[in-house]
């Protein structure tokens, strides 16, 4: 997986890696300040809690009884914080999957996180109609266009009939006619 | 992926140390993180690990585009890779 092989190489350098899952179910909680400062609590579990957050924080309590961030003072704590690495790896995962406004906000985050700090690199992942909205937002990005291929579904297969609770239903021919034609046809689709 | 181990202890400490740091940081600390957000991904992340078959959708982080988006030297390519499938290819576990 891409986090984790930032993850690997990551380790003994100075780089940070911060990942986020968009989710359907979610999109309520999936606020973009919410989706920032979970960027922030990983980057705080690495380097400490920066001084700056604690000032904002406490800033914060002393209003209102301790009100939440805006999504401006949540840019602003990320590009301070960020400021200090001289590598940032951010993952977002299906990113068509949150709000088109959550969405908006985050990619317009987004880019104003990039654009103080070029040593940040952002890794994006989602279906391909939002590419116009990623490319709209950034201008020119790097693009990779996935989908299986015929050695990775042909050990997913292999994994999955390992795993068959009724073996005694499986013969050679059988085995063999799925190994042939489930990967005839998802290439076709 | 041959030192699968070892890079299983590697990733556990990389990205999931949140667990063990929550427990070291102070009670301000603690409060601060929650008031940053409710969210924890690394636990969707934890799930996606397990689930995972090893191996699969590694093409990708041998391309072209991949090695230059994530090697390439401060602010000399474009800082963005969008990597793009409809439902069901396997988007999640690439990453």
């Amino acid at each position: 997986m891409v986090i984790d092989t930032l993850c690997n190489q990551a380790v003994g350098k100075d780089v940070a890696v911060v990942g986020l899952y968009c989710d359907f179910h979610a999109q309520q909680d999936q606020s973009t300040t919410n989706m920032l400062g979970a960027m922030l609590k990983q980057l705080a579990n690495r380097e400490g809690i920066p001084e700056h957050t604690r000032e904002a924080f406490q800033e914060a309590k002393t209003e209102f009884g301790g009100r939440g961030l805006l999504l401006p003072d949540m840019v602003d704590i990320l590009n301070k914080t960020i400021t200090s690495l001289p590598r940032l790896f951010i993952c977002i995962d299906a990113l068509d999957e949150c709000t088109a406004k959550h969405r908006r906000e985050l990619l317009e985050s987004l880019r104003r996180i990039v654009r103080v700090s070029p040593g940040t690199r952002v890794f994006l992942t989602g279906r391909p109609h939002i590419g116009d909205e990623i490319v709209g937002c950034f201008g020119k990005v790097h693009q990779i266009p996935l989908s299986p291929t015929p050695s990775d579904i042909k050990s997913y297969l292999e994994m999955r009939l390992g795993d068959d609770s009724i073996p005694k239903a499986m013969d050679d021919e059988l085995r063999a006619d799925i190994m042939r034609i489930i990967p005839e046809k998802i290439s076709e689709m | 992926m041959s030192s699968s181990n070892q890079q299983v202890t590697g990733n556990i400490n990389s990205f999931n140390n949140i667990v063990n740091f929550i427990a070291d940081i102070d009670t301000e600390g603690r409060l601060i993180l929650q008031w940053l957000s409710p969210l924890e991904p690394q636990k969707r992340h934890q799930a996606v690990r397990t689930d995972r078959l090893d191996g699969v959708g590694n093409w990708v982080l041998e391309t072209g585009e991949f090695r230059k988006w994530s090697d390439a030297e401060t602010g000399s390519v474009e800082q963005v890779l969008f990597c793009y499938g409809n439902p069901g290819v396997g988007k999640t576990y690439v990453r």
